[in-house]
């Protein structure tokens, strides 16, 4: 719980590191880093992945793609996730009916790190410090 | 000119307890405005991480007096509540005066209230505004 924390907070500051094993040594590999920015092209790319899953069948619309075949879906979101490197948690894949729906779930960023260090960072009135070593 | 007596706040919670829920939402949202509002008391957050004593408000007056106080599972508004009474005391000890005089007759004409040598009406009426 907290350790993990720690060091993903720790890792999160510099880049993810690669993973050199010049030796083998028992060191824990560094956790990877939570955060996500989504990418200039993300409609384009996710229409082209909609279009090459769905074949012919895709609407007007491609936004409007349902996901209620399990195969499809499963296919899609694999192929996002391979793609992008984030993938949906287990509990929105509910909320995943249409192709809208996975688009807005991929604009989304997301940032790791606590809100202490976020508050850290943003700019405070000049009479409230915050004492943070991480 | 009026001079505040208290000088700092300081605020000590564990960012993953779970009674100080309350700490960290005074700190993500009423910290900053209570900061803006009292530009004369520093406020210093402290979270330290792990396991650690209970989430403690300690405040710091001129005089020297270091008041404790408890904010274990007290919500967002009741801290906004005692940092601003903690904020408008002076850091005098909180007990009971004594005097070394006493009297059986404190008052011969009657003990003065706001009312005396006002008219009588006032007592039906009540304080009005003045308009200006």
């Amino acid at each position: 719980g907290a350790n993990r924390k720690e060091e993903r907070a720790v890792e999160a500051d510099g880049a993810v590191p690669e993973k050199e094993r010049s030796e083998p040594s028992l060191i824990q590999p560094p956790p990877r880093s939570r955060s996500y920015v989504p990418p200039e092209d993300l409609l384009s790319c996710l229409e082209s992945h909609v279009r090459e899953v769905f074949g012919p069948s895709v609407p007007e619309d491609w936004q409007q793609a349902p996901l209620q075949d399990k195969r499809l879906k499963h296919r899609l979101l694999a192929r996002l996730a391979a793609e992008l490197g984030h993938a949906v948690p287990n509990s929105q894949l509910h909320c995943m009916r249409r192709a809208g729906d996975v688009l807005g779930f991929y604009r989304t960023p997301v940032r790791d790190g606590s809100k202490i260090d976020e508050l850290a960072a943003a700019k405070l009135p000049s009479n409230l410090k915050i004492i943070w070593q991480q | 000119r009026y001079v505040r007596q208290l000088q700092r706040l300081q605020l000590l919670f564990s960012p993953t307890a779970a009674d100080a829920r309350g700490a960290r939402q005074f700190v993500e949202e009423a910290a900053q405005d209570f900061a803006r509002q009292h530009p004369d008391v520093v406020l210093y957050v402290s979270p330290h991480a792990g396991p650690g004593p209970a989430p403690v408000l300690r405040a710091e007056y001129l005089n020297g007096t270091v008041r404790d106080e408890l904010i274990a599972s007290k919500t967002s508004e009741e801290i906004v509540q005692l940092a601003t009474k903690l904020a408008n005391q002076s850091g005098l000890d909180i007990i009971r005066i004594r005097k070394p005089f006493h009297t059986d007759n404190p008052s011969i004409q009657g003990q003065w209230h706001p009312l005396t040598n006002k008219p009588s009406v006032l007592t039906v009426q009540g304080p009005r505004l003045q308009p200006e």
